[in-house]
């Protein structure tokens, strides 16, 4: 009877501990905040988004990259202009596009990109279209 | 483990650093930097296998009282640690490479700084206790709890968070295998090579510890 009761204390216990992990980390597991949160606020953020329609074009006079991101849950749009040096490689194969920077008069302002790649962990053969599907 | 594990792992781990240098980079974008896949890849399951180690080892204490098993879960902390590390540091150089920064708190960048320092805490709580009965029992509890983490962790924050980190590299969505060819070839020897390397180290760790307890105990 003594050794049940503790039992079932202590999968209460682990419930309790595993629901205030799952709850609390919640927020803080994450450094990207959302198209709306960046509009608002004034300190440097990072935002996550695609790259709409592959495209971005290099302003001649300052030689500034700039291009749109489009949100993945919301499909919100955000301008972004890219100050921190050439087009990183990869950029139009990216998956996703993170920009760190500021919201400033209408456009976000990145002096940083970083860029994800697609996760098909499957050698030369997958990208020419005849993997051997061993 | 048996005398003749250890060649077979010699003769395996030598053939996937090879096989990982000679054989086409398993991405094809991002080219020579994704053979560091085959590594960093295990390092970080094999933490997971390490944390269930200590997960089970603590249980069995809790059942029995023997102090083996306290050992036993000590060395598979220790050594779950050491893989986290190393799946950090080679997680930072790939990120670097292929992101372009060493660490930007990205969901599993995060989640396995959070990992370590739970189990961080297991040895801080360890070395804490000089009672032999009285550390062993809490800080089997202790690693019990922490354990519920680790899923939660690995697993499913990278997932519902947006991360630059690729997922369902491994296994797909639906549970389907996605490697192919070589790249699944090598990949899983090199799982294997990693789970046999842990648990050579991790039975001689548990070794180690009871006869330093034993000497300990005869001064």
């Amino acid at each position: 009877m003594v050794k049940k009761v503790r039992i079932i204390v202590a999968v209460i216990l682990i419930a309790v501990f595993g629901y205030i992990a799952w709850t609390s980390f919640g927020e803080q597991m994450t450094p990207y905040v959302d198209f709306a949160q960046a509009r608002q606020s004034h300190k440097t953020v990072q935002v996550i988004g695609q790259l709409v329609n592959g495209h971005s074009e290099i302003d001649p006079s300052t030689g500034e990259l700039k291009f749109t991101l489009r949100e993945e849950n919301t499909q919100d749009i955000l301008n972004v202009i890219y100050t921190g040096g050439p087009k990183p490689g990869n950029f139009e194969q990216a998956d996703k596009i993170v920009a760190i920077g500021r919201y400033e008069n209408g456009v976000f302002v990145s002096n940083q990109l970083l860029v994800k790649c697609p996760s098909k962990y499957q050698g030369m053969d997958y990208e020419e279209g005849h993997g051997d599907g061993v | 483990m048996p005398y003749i594990m250890k060649y077979i792992l010699l003769i395996f781990m030598s053939a996937v650093i090879i096989a990982a240098w000679i054989v086409e980079p398993p991405q094809s974008q991002l080219g020579s930097v994704s053979r560091i896949f085959y590594f960093h890849v295990p390092a970080a399951l094999i933490s997971v296998l390490a944390f269930g180690f200590a997960l089970y080892n603590s249980i069995a204490y809790l059942k029995t009282n023997e102090i083996k098993y306290d050992f036993r879960s000590a060395s598979s902390v220790e050594l779950g640690l050491m893989f986290c590390i190393l799946a950090t540091v080679s997680g930072a150089v790939f990120a670097k490479a292929a992101w372009g920064a060493y660490w930007n708190w990205d969901p599993r960048q995060t989640s396995i700084f959070i990992l370590i320092l739970i189990y961080g805490a297991y040895l801080a709580l360890r070395s804490a206790l000089d009672n032999e009965e009285r550390r062993a029992s809490l800080s089997a509890v202790y690693a019990i709890l922490a354990f519920v983490t680790v899923p939660f962790l690995v697993f499913i924050v990278p997932r519902i968070y947006p991360s630059l980190h690729p997922e369902d590299t491994i296994v797909g969505s639906g549970g389907e295998m996605q490697l192919t060819g070589m790249v699944a070839v090598i990949f899983w020897i090199s799982m294997v090579c990693f789970a046999i390397m842990f648990y050579w180290l991790y039975s001689l760790q548990s070794r180690i510890e009871l006869i330093v307890r034993k000497r300990l105990k005869e001064i």
